[in-house]
């Protein structure tokens, strides 16, 4: 061990056990503590408070935090890559996914133990990505980002389920999950048997791995069943991340964190990597549990120590990006193959925004009753427009600004991937909304909506930043805007879990839709869409030549810094303005631009033009879903739109090559 | 004399833990091919980058045309010299007519009219490399020698009166190398323009460049024309390799390892 290690550890305990130790005092002076064993019906409420509650918590925050150590080093070391862990592969999401659905729709399953549905979701999501990670030679990027998706997605559809069901109270303890409240030791006993029997395993499978961390071919010229150790080690990192699922629900970036820090602390070989990485994630775990104590006071609070981990895992993994160089093999240049050109691309707009217009009148015309569906007569018909108009026109108002978003990144960064939601200008946006509520005493629409600009562009501007730095291939400038988006979402769920005035108008905002859309803000919106329209038109030059990269640009005499400024803020500006309405998530602004170019419009007007069409069109569409799959309850709109668009992500990502 | 195209002095380029350039001064003339030669690391490229202003200098003063390269201003500067970047990056649904075009960016900017003078100089630009007839084909379907005198015809709509070209043969066969040298030395002795070319292959340089600037490990090796490159001595400095000067049937010189 090194020095580093060999200071910085104890510390750290230190430091785990005065905060603990600090959270016990505030229920009790020592003199007052229960002795052991723990009899609880002689013990005063305060001794049951601290022996059932505090102390198994601290137990389990240990155990927890081991095992997710254990879990995301295992990971690491049998993918051979760095930034592995169970919320990074998306495996924690699973198995939340998974106890929703069984909670739901079969609350049966659910006699025999939250463990087995767990398990069951974490192995199918992690089966996922690895399908899509196989296609791309287990790039360690690509498996993030696939996993990452993978896990948005997974928690978009726990969203939806609750919400569809009207049961907005219960997402509530969705967002809770990560919670380390203890009513009783048998939380800590399982976690301790899941950790032992994990060390053995792990310990069994160290030489193996070890051998594997040559490389397949080597392994296999060893004399190595690769597969099996693989298929083995996999399986074990999966069962513990979903055994603190079910324990406890989404800690998340732990398992990402310890096997970091362990490097970083001199562990220079896997062994030592997996020896160390339990006892660092047992001191982050508890560390982050004994902190949110100290904030939250000795009154029993609810905020969850996962969301605590989440808001650290998005800036550790924009840390450890610059320092993965080398172990990347180079990603997707090149999507399904060279895009079709129409030559003359006007009949196709022009359908395009045909379709629009008769899409919304169609919507407008039907809906759904109680009884069934229903086409409205005329005298109904002219009633219900000024009703429904508002709605439809801001949505696709928000689906054009956010695919013109999209259009542009994607050019700005010569990227077929870049969208707002993936370079995390929407979890910006949500972020600026959020800031809003809380400084602005009861901030108006105006002020919610440049709040929210403000945010996008911010966020946008940093991941600029970091993609000007060398040699930063595309695909990581990508998972450093999913990096924020994972951010953002820890901090409303943080949020979400104070249970302020401020957190039920995020909970509204997240699931609301646009059927509060005044005439007023559908205005807007649309006069914001031409106004991003024209603009763009104007700088279509800019964007012509900015996907040839910044040699060729600047070597034909562009401003290149005033012109991609320009351009981020116009990108942040749409983004923000199509965010209040739609909340963080809706992948419009990948899906639409990626269309446009599908449909053969490659100039840089025509591509903006189509893609902010079929960007109105998609939502106008989602607006329609959100409104009809749960009624007579309303989806949120941006999480019906994501519902579509993170599986096309995926679908695209197993399409690339490699 | 005339003002030298460019004039290095004391220039110098770091990166952290490596100086890629190290006091480098010379002046290039005007009018001619100059070849950039040297080994893997020796700095050509990177004495390209600060040429095309694609690379701040950290230190020394570098003038083109007798003023300074920050005084010029970009679109200035775009129209006086052209740069071809070593990898052509893929023009992804652009036609080639549209890549000729955007030369015309420093002429036209961002919202000026894409007038009269704009299209006869796309059009003529493309005549001189011989690819107006690939106009309304997609730029990445074309051959390698096909593309590259592409970006030459955008280089040429340019306008530019200087070509900088990063490695422009590294990727084509034998037939394209010769094909894209003999168009730009054409260019640069019928239009009186001026090249500054990085290549690999001394031969090439020998065979179609006037002027030679060898570096080695950020330092000038040598400079003149390529009578003084071809001699033993002369390479094995360069290359640190014994190199033999062999004599074509029409008298050119031909360089091989010893």
């Amino acid at each position: 061990m090194s020095r580093a290690a060999r200071i910085a550890l104890p510390l750290a305990a230190g430091l785990a056990l005065g905060l603990w130790l600090l959270a016990a005092w505030r229920i009790l002076p020592p003199a007052g503590w229960p002795a052991l064993p723990l009899r609880p019906e002689a013990m005063s409420l305060d001794q049951i408070l601290l022996g059932f509650g505090l102390m198994p918590r601290g137990a389990v925050a240990l155990a927890a935090g081991a095992v997710l150590g254990l879990s995301g080093a295992l990971l690491q070391a049998v993918l051979r890559n760095p930034i592995a862990d169970p919320t990074t592969l998306g495996i924690s999401a699973g198995a939340q996914l998974a106890l929703v659905a069984a909670t739901i729709l079969m609350p049966g399953l659910m006699d025999h133990g939250r463990w087995p549905v767990a398990m069951a979701g974490a192995g199918l999501a992690a089966a996922l990505v690895m399908a899509i990670g196989a296609r791309r030679a287990f790039a360690p990027v690509s498996m993030v980002i696939a996993g990452m998706l993978v896990g948005m997605t997974a928690s978009a559809i726990a969203t939806a389920m609750v919400l569809a069901r009207g049961e907005y109270l219960l997402s509530l303890v969705i967002w809770n999950g990560g919670s380390l409240v203890q009513q009783d030791w048998s939380g800590l006993r399982a976690l301790a048997l899941v950790l032992a029997l994990g060390a053995i395993a792990a310990a069994g499978l160290a030489r193996p791995l070890r051998v594997l961390s040559l490389g397949g071919e080597g392994a296999r010229g060893l004399g190595m069943n690769v597969a099996l150790v693989r298929l083995a080690a996999l399986a074990l990192a999966v069962a513990m991340a979903g055994a603190v699922s079910a324990e406890l629900g989404l800690i998340g970036f732990v398992g990402l964190a310890a096997p970091a820090l362990a490097r970083s602390l001199g562990a220079r070989n896997m062994m030592q990597v997996l020896a160390l990485a339990p006892p660092i994630g047992a001191l982050i775990l508890s560390i982050c549990d004994g902190v949110v104590l100290a904030l939250a006071g000795a009154t029993g609070e609810m905020f969850p120590t996962g969301a605590l981990t989440g808001l650290i895992g998005g800036p550790l993994l924009i840390w450890l990006l610059p320092r993965l160089r080398g172990s990347t093999p180079p990603g997707t240049e090149a999507a399904e193959g060279p895009a079709p050109r129409l030559a003359r691309p006007a009949p196709v707009l022009v359908a395009l925004a045909l379709a629009a217009a008769i899409l919304a009148l169609v919507l407008v015309w039907i809906g759904r009753l109680p009884q069934g569906w229903a086409v409205l007569d005329w005298p109904s018909f002219r009633a219900f427009l000024p009703l429904r108009l508002p709605r439809l026109v801001a949505a696709g108002a928000a689906g054009a600004l956010l695919a013109m978003a999209g259009a542009i990144l994607q050019r700005l960064t010569a990227n077929p991937l870049a969208s707002p939601e993936v370079l995390g200008v929407s979890g910006g946006a949500s972020m600026g909304y959020a800031a809003t509520l809380f400084l602005v005493a009861a901030p108006g629409q105006a002020a919610l909506t440049a709040g929210t600009m403000l945010g996008g562009a911010l966020a946008l501007a940093l991941v600029a930043a970091f993609a000007r730095r060398r040699d930063m291939p595309a695909e990581r400038v990508l998972l450093a805007g999913i990096a924020v988006s994972a951010m953002a979402a820890a901090t409303l769920s943080a949020i979400m879990a104070t249970e302020s005035p401020q957190s039920w108008q995020v909970l509204a905002w997240l699931s609301g839709s646009s059927g509060t859309v005044g005439p007023v803000q559908a205005g807007v919106l649309a006069v914001l869409a031409l106004l991003v329209a024209g603009l763009g038109w104007l700088m279509r030059r800019w964007l012509a030549a900015l996907p040839l990269g910044a040699e060729v640009a600047a070597g034909l005499g562009l401003p290149l810094t005033p012109a991609r400024l320009a351009l981020i803020g116009l990108a942040g500006l749409a983004t923000g303005a199509a965010t209040v309405l739609v909340g963080p998530l809706s992948f419009t602004g990948l899906m639409a631009p990626h269309l446009a170019r599908r449909l053969g419009l490659a100039r840089a007007r025509d591509h903006l033009a189509g893609a902010a069409l079929i960007g109105a069109l998609l939502m106008i569409a989602a607006d329609f879903g959100a409104r009809m799959a749960g009624f007579p309850y309303e989806l949120p709109l941006g999480l019906f739109a994501s519902l579509l668009g993170a599986p096309w992500l995926l679908w695209l990502m197993t399409r690339m090559r490699r | 004399m005339t003002t030298p195209l460019f004039a290095i002095d004391g220039l110098c380029v770091e990166v952290p833990g490596r100086r890629l350039l190290d006091g480098l001064t010379l002046s290039l003339p005007r009018g001619q091919v100059v070849a950039l030669i040297g080994h893997n690391g020796s700095g050509k490229s990177t004495l390209l980058k600060v040429l095309a202003r694609q690379v701040a200098p950290s230190g020394g003063d570098v003038a083109f045309d007798g003023r300074a390269l920050a005084d010029w201003p970009a679109r200035d500067y775009a129209r006086a010299l052209a740069f071809l970047p070593q990898s052509t990056p893929p023009a992804e649904g652009m036609l080639v007519r549209e890549l000729v075009a955007l030369g015309r960016y420093p002429w036209h900017g961002a919202l000026g009219r894409f007038g009269a003078r704009d299209h006869a100089a796309v059009a003529a630009a493309m005549a001189e490399c011989g690819v107006a007839e690939l106009a309304g084909r997609l730029v990445d379907t074309l051959s390698g020698g096909e593309r590259q005198r592409v970006w030459l015809a955008m280089m040429v709509a340019q306008q530019a009166g200087t070509l900088l070209l990063d490695e422009p043969i590294s990727a084509l066969d034998i037939a394209h190398q010769v094909e894209v040298l003999s168009l730009v030395r054409r260019m640069c002795h019928a239009q009186n323009r001026s090249a500054v070319i990085v290549l690999h292959e001394v031969n090439m340089a020998a065979r179609f460049c006037d002027h030679v600037v060898a570096l080695k490990g950020g330092r000038l090796a040598m400079q003149g024309g390529t009578g003084d490159l071809m001699r033993p001595e002369a390479l094995a400095a360069i290359y640190g390799l014994p190199m033999q000067v062999l004599r074509r049937e029409d008298g050119g010189p031909v360089a091989v390892p010893a």
